[in-house]
């Protein structure tokens, strides 16, 4: 079959080499138009959905609103998980569903559930909106307002953002969304005062019915003139202040009572639930650019730049957009990063070809496998919708050196043949021989490469969406050499290579590269004492074992080294009490302790949320963007990692905050994870708050005395005071009133009631009907709320209502549409599974849980324990096929086994440079450790090939172990020192992610060096346990 | 396991895939470095005591204060109208129906006792005789005209005087147990107008049944007729005013844990003392219980200590 496919494109070279341009060509293509990111997006596939309430509390937002959502939400296609959070005014429902659905299909059916939903919810409580069609890295530009003049207030600069700045950018294509944050959106404030509305006998209700109906356009179609239509239209809209103040609310025998003489009317900032603020030195607007889901980052990055300046150049002097964070130099660094290794590598990689393969030409054949490989994985990474990122293209960096591997042996074998031919032999027949003979070891050599990356695929949650875009690229670069090795190799060397000039013995060294020859002068001996010594070979095989087997237990471990994203973010967790004032406060004084450090150049912070879309953020918490300034005026070397050290040092601990060091992307997705960080995490289903909190409490108690526990902790639900106004229904009916009566005036009186829009143009602000300070904004004052009962008298509205200060749920969380607490632990010094099942047992027996509550284990000891079972299974089932190639290619159980035996040995030597080089055994350290598998399996099984042909041809055992070592000192040497080269580049790399690439980097290349010395000395030494009974036999 | 049946002659290589498993498993084992790490910025010992340093307690606003005795004055504010005093008014009605044939005054005019105000030709006479205020005092209404013929039940003059005016306050039913005649109100009519003290001098003994509302009446002098009848004022009450022992600032007290606290400055740090609120003032409170006299407390920005305080609870909270 091969030999077939190797004849095929022989005979048509130049079908073939127009097919090999072509698809060249649509790579190249492909690779212009793939999409480029940071990295992977580890983002969980979900669509949310928000529904802005103001003024309401959690419990009412619950009731009225989420429940509603989150039914709708139920049985639909795909849906993994529904979990929700209702906060003080806000309700985000986050519909999760199954990896790899269309995200445009998942939205839609969530909007036809969603109209559903609208139907549930009562009018005026909300309407709910999907968010921004994007993902956790979708936040690709923050910018703010930069006022030279400081002659404009926070309130124009706002108007300027949401109506200016705002739409220019939302035209910019792969924008999805622009959202705005920090200073006051614009307001018609009509502040009542309340005696004036007993002098005049008038009610709220009736203040805001009048300026509704005193605001209005209408048309009235036309009339005729003269043979021309005059359209009809009556202007009656409010323009402005004056036309406020002159509404007449009432007229008294004749003398009108206007809206002035009740109320102040002013131009004011509507109530905000978060703010920006810099450097400690006050407020600021700011603005959040959205990438769209799929689109390339850096593009839509490029496209928003320049479209900030042609805004710039609009905007009245003195106003500038000023970005404070983009992704675009985060997305750079890291495909630089990646790049320049791909780079690099390649040249290394050509270099080690010229040297080893002793003639230009053979060596031109095999480094255009590199391009062709690489851009036929562009072009199916196009196909497959596989961004580039670090990730995807470092996938392609560790594949470089072994892309070559399959058309080295090909090209080596042509070139010995050709030099041993007799010159009168056609030269495609030869070339055919030469490649049939060793192209099924090839083929196997690259399936079990690719084979040994199938446990990355199996890979779950974030661990697999970061790796198994490298898998894939491996893969299909390899499949892309295989390719190449077996059409293109065959073709390209018939017109390329030219035959020997002189003929030549099949003897060993003969026409090899001066290089190879001097190799091979110190090995000799060595080899030959190894395989007349046996026991040696063993000794050193057991002792290298047992070296590993020793500094193994010593290696630390991680999961997934942290990607630097080269942004500081400093993030201030304030008590869930704090008001908006002592939280902009307290930023202030950590902006001002931050600016004291001579390596922060600014602080921008956004504290809680603007609008809504990107954030969900209580006002509690307050994110710090630091910009640095350039290295150079550093007081400390060294990366990213070293200034969070000075940071977290000079800043010192914040009284009553805390705070944090993170990244905007690594927190972004968090936020989307919600996952629980702890290793067990116990979850408490239920309805009531108090009973959850209470039985959260005793599970904790009883928990935390199992042995093995720490860090236990309770989720805190409650810390929010309330101002509780509970309606007396005995005292309403004495008056004759509704509790609507009572609960309209508190709400409209103390939390404002729009009344209607002014219109400015298109731009179109609210009009806030609402009692005046005094009179709203203390308890007391609440209290002193005068209601007008049917009988026209006025009662204040503690005479209605008891009012007692409560404290109340901060917000509350849902799955799987039922409240729930969360208590976290971690486990020390005992085995978790033991843990849990002892915990379990005492929460039975101690703790008393009523009807309809459920206790749930989880956290990520789960998601380990799953990803382990998997691998107990997917990694022997892995071997196992490894192993069937492997007898289907010797066609021999003893030689297959052979080579399994230079696993172990390639394990060393990794562990050896995981442990000089100072890391931990983390997921992309395995994953080195697979990449090693293969490479190890190759080398192993070029040398044992070659020894079968020898011992084939009768040559001693012995003797054919010395021999073919020998003379395959130069594939082994090649394909380890290519693939070891091509990874050099990663291993020094200090570049943006290269700290997820170097572990892997170092397991590869310290593997290879283990590796290739014992296949070198210890496989011709076991051989003869392990070889094919020729001899015997024959 | 089937795997490794087929291995067992080569434990060799059995020996390996186990090793590559345990390798595997142990790469992607539990870690538990994610464990939280807190920082304890407080005594050890004593979990309940915050300290700061004294930039600290500038930065945050911090105030101390030395507990002492203080005045409580506790007052209520109530709306209320301006009115005529009802006891300097005076109706001047003609004595016989008549015709008006002279006007001599007008609304606004100061008219001083005995004046005549208008000349009215009697119906029954056909004589013309004068019509005299009782009272000295201003006109503030006026119902005839020039030729008229006017009846003696109609009111031709309304004079009152307005060197002294009613306060009415409403008082509603929940506060009617704290007002008492005598207690000193200020009146504040707002608009820039000035604000005046006066004494309850009568309290309604019966409730108004429409409004359910009983009426507190100051008599105010008003000498430069700037308190105008028919204005609504607002009237704060001072219903008790009494010293007390210890009084703290409402900006001292913070709740925690359901409980009022005030922060004592003790040589460790500042450490939260549950107190019992007495009577409360509009900007002062009563402690009877939990603060000395004598001992310093945080008087401002105690929220920043009670946040330290309760820091290790709100690390996990957001969005979980």
């Amino acid at each position: 079959m091969l030999q077939r496919i190797i004849d095929f494109s022989l005979g048509n070279r130049l079908l073939i080499l127009v097919a090999a341009v072509l698809l060249m060509g649509a790579g190249y293509l492909a690779y212009t138009r793939l999409p480029v990111d940071a990295f992977p997006d580890v983002s969980p596939n979900l669509v949310q959905v928000f529904t802005v309430t103001d003024g309401l509390a959690p419990e009412e937002i619950e009731k009225y609103v989420t429940f509603p959502v989150e039914a709708a939400m139920t049985g639909l296609p795909g849906v993994e998980k529904v979990r929700s959070l209702s906060n003080f005014g806000l309700s985000v429902v986050n519909v999760y569903f199954a990896d790899g659905m269309d995200i445009y299909f998942a939205r839609q059916i969530v909007g036809e559930r969603l109209q559903e939903a609208r139907e549930q919810i009562p009018d005026g409580f909300g309407d709910p909106q999907m968010g921004p069609i994007s993902t956790g890295m979708g936040l690709v530009l923050f910018y703010y307002l930069d006022d030279a003049t400081g002659e404009y207030t926070l309130e124009e600069l706002r108007t300027i953002q949401d109506w200016l700045v705002k739409f220019h950018l939302q035209t910019v294509p792969g924008v999805t969304e622009v959202l705005g944050i920090g200073g006051y959106e614009r307001q018609f404030q009509i502040s009542v005062r309340p005696d004036q509305l007993v002098r005049y006998d008038i009610t709220l209700d009736e203040v805001i019915s009048r300026i509704r109906s005193n605001n209005l356009n209408v048309g009235a179609q036309f009339i005729e003139k003269n043979s021309e239509e005059f359209i009809v239209r009556s202007e009656g809209l409010a323009t402005g202040r004056d036309d406020l103040r002159s509404i007449v609310i009432k007229t008294v025998h004749g003398t009108p009572v206007y809206l002035a003489d009740l109320a102040e009317i002013e131009i004011g900032g509507a109530i905000r639930r978060g703010l920006q603020s810099r450097n400690g030195r006050g407020e600021i607007v700011a603005g959040q650019v959205i990438k769209l889901f799929g689109t390339n980052s850096s593009a839509v990055i490029q496209r928003v730049e320049e479209k900030l300046a042609e805004i710039n150049s609009i905007l009245p002097e003195g106003i500038t957009l000023k970005p404070y964070y983009e992704q675009k130099s985060l997305v750079q660094a890291a495909s630089r990063t990646v790049t320049s290794a791909l780079i690099q590598g390649i040249l290394l990689v050509a270099i080690v070809l010229l040297i080893f393969m002793g003639g230009f030409r053979p060596s031109l054949v095999v480094a255009l496998s590199l391009p062709f490989s690489v851009l036929f994985t562009f072009l199916l990474m196009g196909r497959f919708g596989i961004s580039a990122n670090l990730m995807s293209l470092g996938g392609l960096a560790i594949a470089i050196g072994m892309l070559v591997d399959g058309t080295i042996v090909m090209v080596e074998n042509i070139d010995r043949r050709l030099r041993l031919a007799p010159p009168d032999q056609s030269r495609l027949r030869i070339i055919s021989r030469a490649c049939g003979e060793v192209g099924r070891p090839i083929v196997f050599a690259i399936a079990i490469i690719i084979l040994v990356f199938v446990p990355l695929f199996t890979l779950q949650g974030v661990e697999g969406k970061t790796f198994r875009p490298l898998a894939y690229t491996v893969a299909i670069a390899m499949l892309g050499s295989l390719l190449f090795s077996l059409l293109l190799a065959p073709t390209l060397s018939s017109m390329l290579m030219r035959s020997s000039r002189k003929q030549g013995e099949d003897d060993e060294g003969a026409g090899e590269p001066r290089v190879v020859r001097w190799l091979q002068v110190p090995y000799r001996p060595v080899v030959g004492f190894f395989v007349r010594h046996r026991p040696a070979a063993i000794l050193v095989a057991v002792v290298l074992l047992a070296l590993g087997a020793v500094i193994l237990p010593r290696l630390g471990s991680e999961f997934t080294p942290k990607l630097r994203e080269g942004t500081i973010v400093v993030r201030l967790t304030m008590p869930p009490s704090i008001s908006l004032t002592q939280s902009q406060a307290t930023t202030r004084i950590v902006e001002r302790r931050l600016m004291a450090i001579p390596e922060i150049k600014e602080v921008v912070s956004r504290i809680g949320r603007g609008e809504v879309g990107a954030h969900t953020d209580p006002i509690n918490s307050a994110e710090m963007y630091v910009v640095l300034q350039p290295k150079d005026k550093w007081r400390v070397k060294g990366g990213q990692e070293t200034v969070e050290n000075l940071i977290r040092e000079e800043l010192g601990n914040v009284p009553g905050v805390l705070v944090n060091l993170t990244q905007p992307i690594e927190m972004t997705v968090d936020e989307l994870l919600e996952g629980v960080r702890a290793e067990l995490a116990i979850k408490i289903f239920g309805d009531d708050l108090e009973t959850l909190k209470d039985k959260a409490d005793e599970v904790a108690a009883v928990v935390g005395d199992v042995a093995g526990a720490a860090d236990v902790q309770v989720d805190q639900v409650d810390g929010t005071p309330q101002l509780l106004l509970r309606i007396d229904r005995q005292a309403i009916a004495r008056y004759g009133l509704n509790v609507d009566d009572v609960q309209s005036v508190i709400k409209a009186a103390v939390g404002g009631e729009t009344a209607g829009q002014i219109y400015e143009g298109i731009r179109r602000f609210d009009i806030l009907v609402r009692y005046a300070p005094e009179a709203r904004s203390t308890a007391d004052a609440i209290a002193e709320i005068l209601i007008t009962a049917p009988s026209g008298a006025h009662v204040p509205l503690d005479q209605l209502v008891s009012i007692r200060e409560i404290i109340g749920p901060r917000q509350i969380t849902r799955e799987d549409n039922q409240r729930f607490i969360t208590i976290q632990c971690n486990v020390v010094g005992k085995d978790i599974g033991s843990f849990v099942d002892e915990a379990q047992e005492v929460i039975a027996t101690k703790v008393d849980l009523p009807p309809g509550y459920l206790v749930t284990w989880g956290g990520q000891f789960r998601l380990q324990q799953e990803a382990n079972r998997r691998l107990m299974v997917v990694v022997p089932v892995t071997l196992l096929f490894v192993f069937l190639l492997l007898f289907g290619n010797f066609g021999s159980l003893r030689n297959s086994l052979l080579i399994l035996l230079n696993i172990p040995l390639a394990l060393t030597g990794g562990i050896v440079g995981l442990w000089l080089t100072g890391q931990n055994l983390s997921v992309p350290a395995s994953v080195g450790f697979i990449a090693l598998f293969g490479i190890a399996l190759e080398n192993g099984m070029v040398l044992v090939t070659y020894f079968n042909q020898l011992v084939q041809k009768g040559i001693s055992i012995d003797e054919a172990s010395v021999r073919g070592s020998c003379q395959r000192i130069r594939p082994v040497l090649m394909t380890a020192t290519t693939t070891a080269l091509g990874l050099l580049p990663l291993l020094f790399s200090h570049g943006t992610g290269s700290e997820v690439q170097k572990p892997l980097a170092t397991v590869v290349v310290g593997g290879l060096l283990t590796s290739t010395i014992l296949t070198l000395l210890v496989i011709p030494a076991f051989y003869k346990w392990f070889a094919i009974r020729v001899e015997k036999e024959s | 396991m089937n795997v490794f049946n087929v291995m067992r002659p080569f434990s060799r290589s059995a020996l390996a895939l186990l090793w590559v498993l345990s390798l595997l498993t142990a790469a992607t084992g539990p870690i538990s470095a994610f464990a939280a790490e807190d920082e304890h910025a407080h005594d050890e010992e004593n979990p309940r005591t915050v300290s700061l340093t004294p930039e600290e307690q500038r930065e945050f606003g911090v105030e101390i204060a030395v507990a002492g005795p203080a005045e409580i004055v506790q007052t209520l504010q109530l709306p209320g109208e301006v009115q005529v005093n009802g006891n300097r008014l005076a109706h001047i009605s003609p004595r016989f129906p008549g015709i008006v044939t002279k006007v001599g005054a007008n609304i606004g005019d100061k008219v001083t006792h005995g004046q005549a105000l208008a000349v009215i030709q009697s119906d029954q006479s056909l004589s013309n005789y004068e019509i005299k205020t009782m009272i000295s005092g201003t006109i503030i209404d006026k119902h005839l005209t020039l030729g008229e013929a006017i009846t003696r039940e109609a009111t031709a003059f309304v004079v009152a005087d307005l060197s002294t005016v009613w306060v009415d306050i409403t008082v509603f039913q929940k506060d009617l147990p704290r007002i008492k005649v005598g207690q000193q109100a200020v009146i504040n009519g707002g608009h820039g107008m000035p604000v005046a003290t006066g004494t309850i001098s009568y309290l309604s003994p019966v409730i108004d049944e429409a409004t359910r509302t009983a009426l507190a009446r100051v008599v105010l002098p008003n000498p430069q007729g700037g308190w105008r009848p028919g204005s609504f004022i607002n009237a704060d009450v001072m219903v008790a005013a009494f010293p007390v022992e210890v009084a703290v600032p409402r900006t001292a007290l913070q709740g925690m844990e359901e409980q009022d606290v005030v922060f004592l400055k003790t040589p460790a740090g500042f450490v939260p003392s549950p107190v019992t609120i007495g009577r409360k003032g509009r900007d002062l409170v009563e402690i009877t219980a939990g603060l000395e006299p004598g001992q310093e407390y945080v008087s401002r920005a105690g929220f920043t200590l009670k946040a330290e305080l309760g820091k290790d609870s709100f690390g996990e909270g957001h969005a979980h």
